[in-house]
């Protein structure tokens, strides 16, 4: 089975070539980016408490400048490029992104104790955010090339683990257990999707279950300590489990309807850590309360549930993978930055899509976007319904 | 076929695809569980967590209560200490700013070296302490000039004041840190550092009544501590003022009168108890104990061998010497067992169980009654009518008048004298009471001990006629009656026979107090005292060697009430080593007098 075996029906029905700008517009997921810009908004109203109003007020501007171009990159991803342009560059990017991690290893610059960033002249450029988006095009490329009936045995799965491994060990080395682990969520979401077996699946829970203790070794002292107080952080309430301890006191304290704009005194007076980061949730909750945390979840889920309708309108194998690692990078860090802000899972620095501050992660998730985008512009169901 | 296996796999991964969005929902609901259960369930519990986290209690120091005298001077007030703070934060930098201030204030190369390493350990939000106990010229400086100081603030904070320095200090008292012991007797009051109770004098006496409540200012804080916004404010109440008995002038008088020499002066009304001078020498300055010590200071007040920190007053235990005759003598006349008309012989010594008992004057006084006994001070005459007596009936008759316990004065650390007893001398030595130590007793001596306090009230409670008033130290208010401890009744012609021979011991040519008299003829009814300190040796003739080492000198002690007819001072006086009653105390007695009725007026 090869590339044109499996383009060419379409091909006739709208290359990019083919399909005009009109057209184009009209094909694109509005509603996902109606969804999209609900979220951004939300997240600005929340951000501007988080920042402290006008004292901060840069700091606002600067997301809503990054949130504009984070839509623009979106439509510029999904509508610039031609049908098979992503699948084709798939594992040059890959290697690219891997190359540039082991530079970023060798000769990155340290922020937070940590070595994640690559200077390249004035830009920063975070290097495992590049490597989300190119791990999800590189596997869906690789199970779309690969495409065979029937369940996948490990045989078939040497390559895939092994494109999913490498990063993740770069990345737990500098270390950011965070990163590593949802590259490891979504390249799995990916193998699940593309056919793993019921049994390879198991005996891998089995696995990665057995090797925990193993793998609790090898963690760095500091992970291992919010491990631990993420389970009693009453036990260092000054030291690592403060953060868990203010923030749990911020979304309690919250209750139902909240303290109201601008007056979370958790949030107001310097209680919170990364407030505008990745504890941003923790401020939404004490500010607007139950109600307004179930309606920021109600919209991602909705989001979510839009994203995976798209799956429906891949052409092949390329793009419903290509859709599925897109939505669980944005889901898993969802529930991975919830769940760490109300004390469910340890502090492992993943930032809350589209809301908390900052240009990468917006960057990366908007990239995710236009590739749904993306696909569901070259949906051939599109040509069936016109 | 291609397009089976397309569908075939697209039916796949939609089933694969609902086992990973399982996963996800199951995850979103698990995250609504515990949104749920931490804002609805546990919200509460939260919020109260969160207010602890954002309220700072802040105390604000009550003004102390003032101290007054009897007249309305002000003897102890609160006054303001400036001192200037600097918040690091907002000042630059600290090195030019000192540099700046220096030519306003007066801090040494040093000082300054020493406050930027303080800063360096602060956070630089908190003020740093540059100089406290500012002059009024740094003051003035500083605060014209406020504005071009940035961050930097003059606090005024108010400090305990002593305005005439050592006057009446062991009345008033000093301040200090409270010990553990005076933390626990004051359980109500919560200490913090910095805080100063009463160390003695009425400040310690009276600290609950001084002290008033503290307020509170509640602060909003963040999380490194820093203060955001008042958001209440509870006032302190100050505390009461007090208004004493003590009379400044008459104060000042006793203490010029009694000069360098160590001792003690009590005048008292005799018909309320109320303490119009109380002085102890020699004095200390308790502004000193506001403004600190140095070492070489403190050890030099705290080991001085005059002991100033102690207030002889109701402290110091002095054997009354033949000022305690007067007690005998009264003991003699209410037991019956004294005619005043009885001439007793003096030869200078008394025989008792093959022991000699001298007379103060070798020679012995001849053929003396009570009055000429009590106008020279006969020694003789109070041994054989101590002997007469018995020591029961003259310890009755001591305790009657004041002596020998507590006179529960408002003053901490009271002593309660002595007047001894068969029964103490049982259980303090295990051993019976000796016929010759009943006549050393007759003369003051021996055991008794008793402090000029006592003397005070003893002399106070012959003036007014048998009753002994409690001593105060608190001006009585209008209408409020005095306390009285015991009432007597000493028959009328006992008083007159010891009133007679006590203006005798002052106006009589042959009296031992004529340096008492004061001016403007008042009569006063006095008797000197001189308590041995150490025995004398003597030598077989009978001869005292003197010795004229200053610390084995007697003490000398004068007690009077004046004016005779109608008395309305009554004064104890005690000079230590001072020598003779007569020439060491009794003028010391003369000038408080002369200051009493300068004052008053001779008649009321």
């Amino acid at each position: 089975m090869n590339e044109s075996a499996s383009g060419q029906p379409w091909m006739s029905l709208g290359g990019s070539a083919a399909l005009g700008w009109q057209e184009r517009l009209r094909r694109f997921p509005w509603s996902l980016l109606l969804l999209l810009m609900l979220i951004i908004g939300f997240g600005f109203g929340v951000l501007y408490s988080a920042v402290g109003g006008e004292n901060n007020l840069w700091l606002f501007w600067r997301q809503v400048i990054q949130s504009g171009l984070g839509i623009g990159i979106m439509a510029s991803v999904a509508m610039l490029a031609s049908e098979k342009i992503y699948r084709r560059f798939a594992y040059l990017l890959y290697s690219g992104s891997l190359l540039l991690l082991a530079v970023t290893m060798i000769m990155g610059s340290v922020g937070m104790g940590a070595r994640r960033w690559l200077e390249i002249g004035f830009f920063r450029l975070q290097t495992s955010e590049l490597m989300k988006v190119a791990l999800i095009l590189a596997l869906a490329r690789y199970f779309h090339d690969h495409a065979k009936a029937g369940a996948l045995g490990w045989r078939d799965l040497g390559v895939p683990f092994a494109m999913i491994l490498l990063p993740m060990a770069f990345i737990i080395k500098q270390p950011d257990l965070g990163t590593a682990v949802l590259l490891g969520g979504v390249g799995l979401s990916i193998v699940v999707v593309a056919g793993i077996s019921w049994r390879v699946l198991i005996t891998l829970v089995i696995v990665v279950g057995a090797s925990m203790p193993l793998a609790w070794n090898g963690l760095h002292t500091y992970q291992k300590q919010r491990i631990i107080t993420l389970f009693s952080p009453e036990r260092d309430p000054l030291g690592s489990g403060y953060h868990i301890i203010q923030s749990k006191i911020a979304v309690g304290s919250g209750g139902v309807t909240g303290k109201g704009f601008m007056a979370g005194s958790q949030s107001q007076l310097d209680f919170l850590p990364e407030r505008h980061t990745d504890f941003i949730f923790s401020v939404l909750a004490e500010e607007w309360g139950f109600l307004g945390g179930v309606t920021l979840l109600v919209l991602y889920a909705l989001l979510i549930l839009r994203a995976f309708l798209i799956v429906e309108m891949a052409n092949d194998r390329f793009g419903l993978l290509t859709v599925v690692g897109a939505t669980m990078l944005f889901a898993i860090q969802v529930v991975v930055n919830v769940g760490m802000v109300l004390g469910l899972l340890p502090v492992v620095g993943v930032p809350l899509p589209l809301i908390s501050y900052g240009g990468s992660s917006m960057v990366t998730l908007m990239i995710a976007m236009g590739l749904l985008a993306h696909v569901s512009l070259y949906s051939r169901q599109h040509g069936r319904s016109v | 076929m291609l397009d089976d296996d397309r569908e075939q796999f697209r039916g796949d991964a939609r089933r694969r695809l609902l086992l990973v969005g399982g996963c996800l929902g199951a995850g979103f609901l698990v995250l609504g569980g515990r949104l749920f259960h931490l804002q609805v369930m546990r919200g509460g519990e939260y919020r109260t967590l969160a207010e602890d986290n954002r309220i700072s209690l802040k105390p604000i120091s009550a003004p102390r209560g003032r101290i007054f005298d009897r007249d309305n001077h002000l003897l102890v007030e609160n006054s303001p200490d400036f001192e200037v703070m600097v918040i690091p934060e907002l000042a630059g930098p600290l090195r030019l700013l000192f540099k700046k201030l220096s030519r306003h204030l007066e801090f040494s190369e040093e000082e300054i070296r020493h406050l930027l390493q303080m800063a360096r350990r602060q956070r630089s939000f908190l003020p740093l302490r540059v100089k406290s106990h500012l002059s009024w010229e740094e003051v003035s400086s500083i605060e014209v000039r406020i504005h071009e100081f940035p961050g930097v603030d003059l606090q005024n904070q108010s400090v305990r004041f002593y305005p005439f320095d050592s006057l009446a200090c062991h009345v008033l008292g000093y301040l200090g840190e409270p010990t553990e012991r005076e933390r626990k007797r004051f359980s109500r009051i919560s200490f913090r550092s910095g805080d100063l109770v009463g160390k003695s004098g009425v400040e310690q006496h009276f600290e609950e009544r001084l002290r008033g409540h503290e307020g509170v200012l509640e602060m909003e804080v963040n999380a490194v501590g820093r203060h955001v916004r008042e958001l209440h404010r509870n006032p302190p109440e100050s505390g009461q003022d007090l208004h004493l008995s003590i009379d400044s002038d008459l104060q000042r008088e006793a203490q010029e009168a009694l000069g360098e020499e160590t001792g003690s002066v009590v005048a008292m009304d005799p018909h309320t108890g109320e303490i119009l001078a109380m002085v102890s020498a020699p004095t200390y300055d308790p502004n000193q104990f506001i403004r600190g010590f140095s070492h070489a200071q403190w050890q030099a007040l705290s080991t001085h061998p005059d002991r100033p920190l102690i207030n002889k007053a109701h402290q110091g235990q002095y054997p009354p010497g033949s000022t305690f005759k007067i007690v005998v003598a009264l003991a003699g006349l209410a037991a019956g067992k004294l005619d005043p008309k009885e001439v007793i012989s003096c030869p200078g010594y008394l025989v008792k169980e093959e022991q000699r008992f001298y007379c103060w004057r070798r020679h012995g006084h001849g053929s003396v009654n009570l009055l000429q006994a009590l106008t020279q001070s006969c020694d003789v005459y109070f041994y054989k009518l101590a002997e007469r007596l018995g020591i029961d009936a003259i310890e009755r008759q001591a305790l009657k008048m004041g002596l020998g316990a507590v006179t529960g004065v408002d003053l901490d650390g009271e002593r309660p004298g002595l007047i001894p007893s068969r029964s103490w001398k049982r259980k303090a030595f295990k051993a019976s009471w000796y016929p010759g130590e009943t006549l050393i007793t007759g003369i003051g001596q021996g055991y008794v001990l008793s402090t000029p306090l006592q003397l005070a009230t003893m002399m106070a409670t012959v003036a007014n006629g048998g009753t002994v008033y409690r001593p105060t130290l608190l001006k009585l208010e209008p209408g409020q009656q005095p306390e009285v401890i015991t009432r007597n009744y000493f028959a009328a012609y006992h008083l007159e026979v010891l009133r007679q021979g006590l203006e005798a011991v002052v106006h009589d040519p042959t009296g031992t107090a004529a340096k008492a008299r004061p001016e403007g003829g008042i009569r006063v009814a006095g008797k000197t005292g001189t308590s041995q300190v150490a025995r004398h040796r003597r030598e077989k003739s009978g001869q005292i060697i003197k010795s004229t080492n200053e610390k084995l000198q007697d003490h000398a002690l004068f007690v009077c009430y004046a004016p005779l007819d109608r008395p309305r001072i009554a004064i104890s006086v005690v000079v230590e080593h001072g020598g003779h009653g007569g020439s060491a105390a009794a003028p010391v007695a003369k000038r408080v007098m002369d200051r009493f009725f300068a004052k008053s007026g001779s008649s009321s």
